[in-house]
């Protein structure tokens, strides 16, 4: 049975990790944790529980970015209107991750630093182009978010590191982001498939984009190759299904209860077109304020 | 470990585990066993409580986490022996079968109304997507939460 | 319970090995053990149908799950650290995993020890009736297919709970959730050598079973063993994971059926091979293939049929008697080929049905008599209010879809044993209070309710007069279990009978009393009054102590024993069902083609209950019915990979959310059964049948492919897109 440390600050819980290397582990809204602990799949000595830290958890705006405290729960981006507005790709990642209670729970920090390679909001965060920032005992530093992942529950943190937080760059003036996914129910389940794209645009073609995806490698990927597919472009149908083959090709999906690799490679094909879709509609103003976009893209589920 | 926390408006304190899941607490050391447990994965919602007046799944919440907080269960949703307005709506629409998701299903739908009283077929499915039922089909249960929340609604 | 321990089980890891030896010693020197169980030190007979299981394996292991060996402990850490030191050397066997090569003669055997069997098929259930050949001969159009089904569960939110304790003087008393509680206490004698009338067993309040608590399993011996050699009491809760993995399922079935019609859309014959993929071991779970049977010969009028099913041994978790039992399996096929040849005849699907539909006063090819049957007009219900005339076949651009399924089950008991009976007491007390001890059980599906209803009506009182007990087998009289949605009709039958006995009781003593004959007494809300003589009246609590305060009384107390007029089957003919249940559904569903994703957008249902005695309970027999058919149709299986379990959790499972269902449209039909307890019928199993055919059917009128097996998880979906998987029409003459 691990012990359990209680720091007060950010600098106890540092230095306290750095002591006991490779057998702390941070707890943070504990919904991973403590399946793992449970199953045997991490055996630590100590938890190290991060709630008391309070000044990593929260939102802060200012005009050019969007810093989002690592212990920010996934219910509170949910249900933010100014992260709605900057990065609908985050909010629509947030609101389909596991149930309500999940949510309350969970926390942004905890979903990157699990490193799932189904995690909802890593390409959600990718596609606004997320800079971790993280503390260790020599202060903090920051790295592309992308850098963060090494493997399938593993980031490249040292044993003594701790993500602070996630930022976002402002959107642009005419820029959209989405988050879609496939499952087999339409709750609940961890994504077979999840794609996010953003678009900005000059008013006439597409001037940047991003496609990142999840569950189809194993690390969420940032795929550069498929965005660049539809920058310079009115962003047609032709463009986008060209983007969602690079993407297609780039990832490396595996077969299990979630889906064959053979299917989530054509998932991934259809999703990205769509998510680039309504990333588009979104920054050129055609698809209607504040309304979140359907889960794979299509189905509305509204009955006759 | 030291824990001290708010029950339904009584105060406790034990020694528990420095791992011990809220659920284990509730059930093993309060004696609280309105709780269920369903998978101890976050998958069913049986276990679901408030704490500080949100949902969440006690399976999965450190109970030293809730240091000094405050928890709410199913049983401190009816008052001296009434039941709630929400328990009170599961019997007349028939919402219970078996009943052991109910408890979870209840507060869920405490926090859900707690949120938006006005909430709409739609958005109580979604709402309640993270409580399994295997009996009822939801139906009843999505009768019986609409059925308070207008009446919630009307009261203000 | 003061002294309770914990119990655990080791499981075994491959899907099938020889036992060589296994080392207890570890374990059982761990401080805070207090019993370790193995095959080796405890007495224990073969159980289950055919007597080919144990609850410790000593030779083999045939899962992954089978149960090895067992520890009693102070607590759950103590309990899992002494499974870890249990060792156990085993030996490899070759698996068979595809029930198809369990077919062969020379697959791995995994029941060495039975003698005669042929590969590993562990029965046979086959049937002729009619000509089939001439039938073919005949028919204008035959539509042809394979559709198949996975391992389900039946994933209750509470997971199986024992608790096990010996009296000092050798009594044993088990808190059980099981449902088959009289069979359950002879099957613990019988294995474990106990004296069964020094058990008893009691039921607590269950956390939903869907039949996959209705019989024993290994850990219910297993818990009686430790309690037994710890002498204390002992607690087994299983987990999630054992739950999937060490419980019952529903078993895999594989239907290749052929269905043929003359020109104008009349069923000819039916031709079906069956292979069931029961599992490790042939429990109640080879009987699916009994309903599979009835619903291939028996759904609509079918003049000839053929059935050849094989029910087969594979190195997988075994069957059981999960909800629906084999039917929505068969519905799966059956139904699909009735709007397959609808369209290759080019006539309306609801039109073929309506042509075929079963009658009152039909006895089947298997010699099933329909008394009431409310099938045409449930058909007729649902293509009303679905649009179905207007709107079938008219969607496909929007990737939309219609598809229909009805059932047939039975709906008034089902007699597999010697008797299908159940006992009933009334006791009127003192008080005036009204208790019925019943035999049957309750399990979350509201049969207490319904019971008190029918005593209530019976005697003339309000329904909170009356109190049910029903959870110790000290108390309550025989029943079979519940089972095969025959409580309300074979329960409810008995309850009425008891409490119209009880009443004839009391109105003998007020007969006597108030001066009057019988014939001039009537009972109002639990008063006994004369005609046209208001001063003259009793309530029961005075009829009650005038008949027991005096010399020579009596209590009121009647006894009732109804055991339906059913016959056992020979040769599969044979009246087994007091009633039958008939329904229909139909499915609206939008696909999206490009992901195979399926949104289920409305279920309009209707169902002939008989009489509905409590109609939101009926509806919610219905409405859960249907959703766990929703569950069976797009999300719910455990997927195996060699033997094993994938994902032993319920998001990857894939029990339905609030969300994957859609608000369920209920009709009751009442057809009013000349037998059923003030005309009801079963209806604890109608709803979760046709869900994966109207499904199956919608998707199919939605984008032009033909699903082969359920659930229609979207990758299956886009693969039946992609390779345009349609529908096999092997003649058309029409």
């Amino acid at each position: 049975m691990p012990e359990l440390y209680v720091p007060a600050q950010l600098e106890d819980a540092l230095g306290f990790m750095g002591e006991h290397a490779g057998l702390a582990l941070p707890v943070a809204g504990g919904t991973d944790v403590l399946i793992d602990l449970r199953i045997g799949r991490a055996t630590p000595k100590w938890l190290v529980d991060l709630s008391p830290l309070e000044a990593l958890a929260g939102l802060a705006f200012d005009g050019e970015t969007l810093r989002i405290g690592a212990l920010t729960r996934i219910r509170t981006i949910e249900l933010d209107a100014e992260v709605a507005r900057r990065a609908p790709a985050v909010v629509e990642a947030a609101r389909v991750l596991g149930s309500v209670q999940i949510r309350t729970m969970a926390t942004v920090g905890g979903n990157i630093c699990h490193a799932t390679p189904s995690a909802e909001m890593p390409p959600a965060l990718l596609v606004h182009d997320a800079v971790a920032t993280v503390a260790g005992p020599d202060g903090e530093r920051s790295l592309s978010l992308s850098e963060l992942f090494s493997g399938p529950g593993k980031t490249t943190l040292e044993n003594s590191e701790l993500l602070t937080a996630v930022t976002l760059r402002a959107p642009k003036e005419r820029s959209g982001s989405c988050y879609l996914r496939q499952t087999v129910r339409w709750s609940m389940d961890l994504a077979g498939v999840g794609v996010a794209a953003a678009v900005e645009t000059d008013g006439a073609v597409v001037t940047g984009a991003r496609v990142a995806l999840c569950a189809v490698a194993p690390v969420p990927l940032l795929v550069a190759e498929a965005a660049d597919a539809v920058v310079g472009t009115e962003l047609t149908t032709e463009t986008a299904v060209e983007a969602a083959a690079r993407a297609a090709a780039a990832c490396s999906p595996i077969t299990d209860a979630r889906g064959t690799a053979e299917y989530r490679r054509q998932v991934v094909a259809v999703l990205v077109a769509r998510a680039l879709r309504i990333a588009w509609l979104r920054a050129t103003g055609e698809w209607p304020a504040g309304v979140p976009a359907p889960i794979n893209g299509v189905l509305s589920g509204e009955g006759a | 470990m030291r824990l001290e926390l708010t029950v339904n408006r009584d105060p406790y304190r034990r020694e528990v585990a420095p791992d011990a899941s809220l659920l284990t607490v509730l059930r093993d050391d309060l004696g609280l066993t309105g709780t269920k447990w369903g998978c101890m994965t976050g998958d069913c919602g049986a276990c679901t409580v408030l704490v500080d007046g949100e949902p969440v799944v006690s399976c999965l919440q450190l109970a030293q986490q809730v240091q000094g907080g405050e928890v709410t269960t199913v049983e401190g949703l009816g008052r001296d022996g009434e039941l709630g307005d929400i328990q009170a709506a599961f019997v007349r629409n028939g919402a219970a079968q078996c009943g052991f998701c109910t408890p979870g299903m209840i507060v869920a739908a405490e926090a859900l109304l707690r949120h938006n009283a006005a909430a709409g077929e739609a958005e109580i499915r979604e709402g309640l997507a993270g409580n399994l039922c295997r009996c009822t089909g939801y139906n009843k249960i999505v009768d019986a939460v609409l059925e308070v929340g207008r009446a919630r609604s009307a009261a203000t | 319970m003061s002294g309770l321990l914990v119990g655990a089980i080791l499981r075994s890891p491959h899907p099938h090995a020889r036992i060589r030896s296994i080392d207890i010693s570890a374990a059982e020197q761990l401080p805070g053990v207090h019993a370790v169980v193995h095959a080796g030190n405890v007495e224990q007979r073969p159980f289950g149908y055919n007597h080919d299981n144990l609850p410790l394996k000593g030779d083999k292991v045939r899962f992954i799950g089978d149960e090895l060996a067992a520890v009693a402990a102070i607590d759950e850490e103590t309990a899992r650290q002494a499974l870890e030191l249990i060792r156990v050397d085993y030996e490899l066997l070759p698996a068979v995993f595809d029930p198809f090569e369990a077919l062969d003669e020379s697959s791995p055997p995994i029941h060495d020890e039975l003698p005669d069997l042929e590969g590993n098929v562990a029965m046979r259930w086959d049937f002729d009736h009619g000509d089939v050949a001439a039938a073919e001969a005949e028919a204008a159009v035959i539509v042809e297919g394979t559709y198949s089904s996975p391992q389900a569960a039946p994933a209750a939110i509470e997971t199986h709970v024992v608790i096990a304790a010996f009296d000092p003087d050798g009594h044993l008393t088990v808190w059980s959730p099981v449902h088959m509680v009289f069979m359950y206490r002879k099957e613990l004698a019988d294995c474990l050598g106990l004296d069964w009338q020094q058990i008893t067993i009691i039921q607590p309040p269950v956390g939903g079973s869907f039949g996959g608590k209705i019989d024993i399993d290994p850990h219910d011996f297993i818990t009686v063993m430790l309690a037994r050699k710890a002498r204390r009491p002992v607690r087994l809760v299983l987990s999630r994971e054992d739950e999937f993995i060490g419980t019952r399922t529903r078993q895999p079935i594989h239907f290749k059926l052929r269905t043929g019609a003359d020109a104008e859309g009349k069923l000819l014959f039916r031709d079906a091979e069956i292979v069931s993929d029961n599992g490790a071991y042939n429990g109640w779970g080879s009987h699916a293939m009994l309903v599979a049977m009835n619903t291939i010969t028996s759904m609509y009028r079918v003049p000839a049929s053929r059935v050849r099913c094989a029910v087969t041994y594979t190195n997988k978790n075994y069957g059981g008697s999960v909800r629906g039992f084999g039917n929505p399996q068969a519905t799966f096929a059956v139904e699909q080929q009735m709007e397959e040849l609808a369209d290759a005849l080019g006539m309306d699907p609801m039109d073929v049905r309506l042509r075929n539909a079963n009658q009152p006063a039909d006895v089947t090819p298997q010699g099933m008599e329909i008394t009431s049957c409310g099938l045409t007009e449930c058909l007729q219900i649902v293509r009303e209010q679905s649009g179905w005339d207007e709107r079938r076949g008219k969607l496909r651009e929007r990737h939309r879809g219609l598809g229909a399924a009805a059932y047939i089950h039975v709906g008034g008991g089902a007699r597999i044993y010697g008797s299908d009976g159940c006992g009933a007491m009334v006791k009127v007390d003192d008080s005036g209070q009204i208790t019925l001890i019943s035999g049957s059980s309750e399990l979350g599906q509201g049969s207490e309710t319904a019971l008190a209803m029918i005593v209530a009506e019976e005697m003339h009182v309000p329904l909170e007069a009356v109190h049910v007990i029903n959870s110790n087998t000290d108390v309550k009289p025989w029943d079979v279990g519940v089972h095969a949605s025959r409580t309300t009709f074979v329960a409810g039958n008995a309850a009425r009978m008891a409490a119209a006995d009880a009443r004839d009781q009391l109105l003998e003593t007020a007969a006597e009393l108030l001066e009057a004959p019988v014939d001039r007494l009537r009972i109002v809300d639990g008063t006994v009054g004369v005609v046209d003589d208001p001063e003259r009246r009793m309530d029961y609590a005075r009829l009650v102590r005038r008949r027991l305060l005096r010399e020579q009384g009596s209590v009121v107390m009647a006894t009732a024993f109804y055991d339906p007029p059913t016959e056992m089957q020979k040769e599969y003919r044979g009246n087994i069902s007091a009633a039958y249940g008939f329904g229909a559904h139909v499915a609206e569903v939008e696909v999206d083609p490009d992901t195979g994703m399926v949104r289920l957008l409305n279920l309009w249902t209707a169902h002939d209950v008989g009489r509905a005695i409590n109609p939101m309970l009926c509806e919610g027999q219905i409405e859960g019915g249907a959703a766990m058919g929703i569950g069976l149709a797009l999300s719910e299986e455990l997927v195996i990979f060699d033997g094993r379990i994938a994902a032993p959790n319920l998001h990857d499972y894939g029990l339905p959310t609030a969300l994957d269902v859609p608000r369920i449209v209920v009709n009751l039909v009442e057809t009013i059964d000349p037998r059923g307890p003030f005309g009801a019928k079963g209806i604890g199993e109608g709803g979760i049948i046709p869900p994966a055919a109207a499904i199956a059917n919608a998707i199919a009128d939605a984008t032009g492919i033909r699903p082969r097996e359920y659930p229609m998880r979207p990758w299956k979906v886009k693969g039946w897109i992609d390779t345009q998987e349609r529908s096999i029409v092997v003649r058309n003459d029409a």
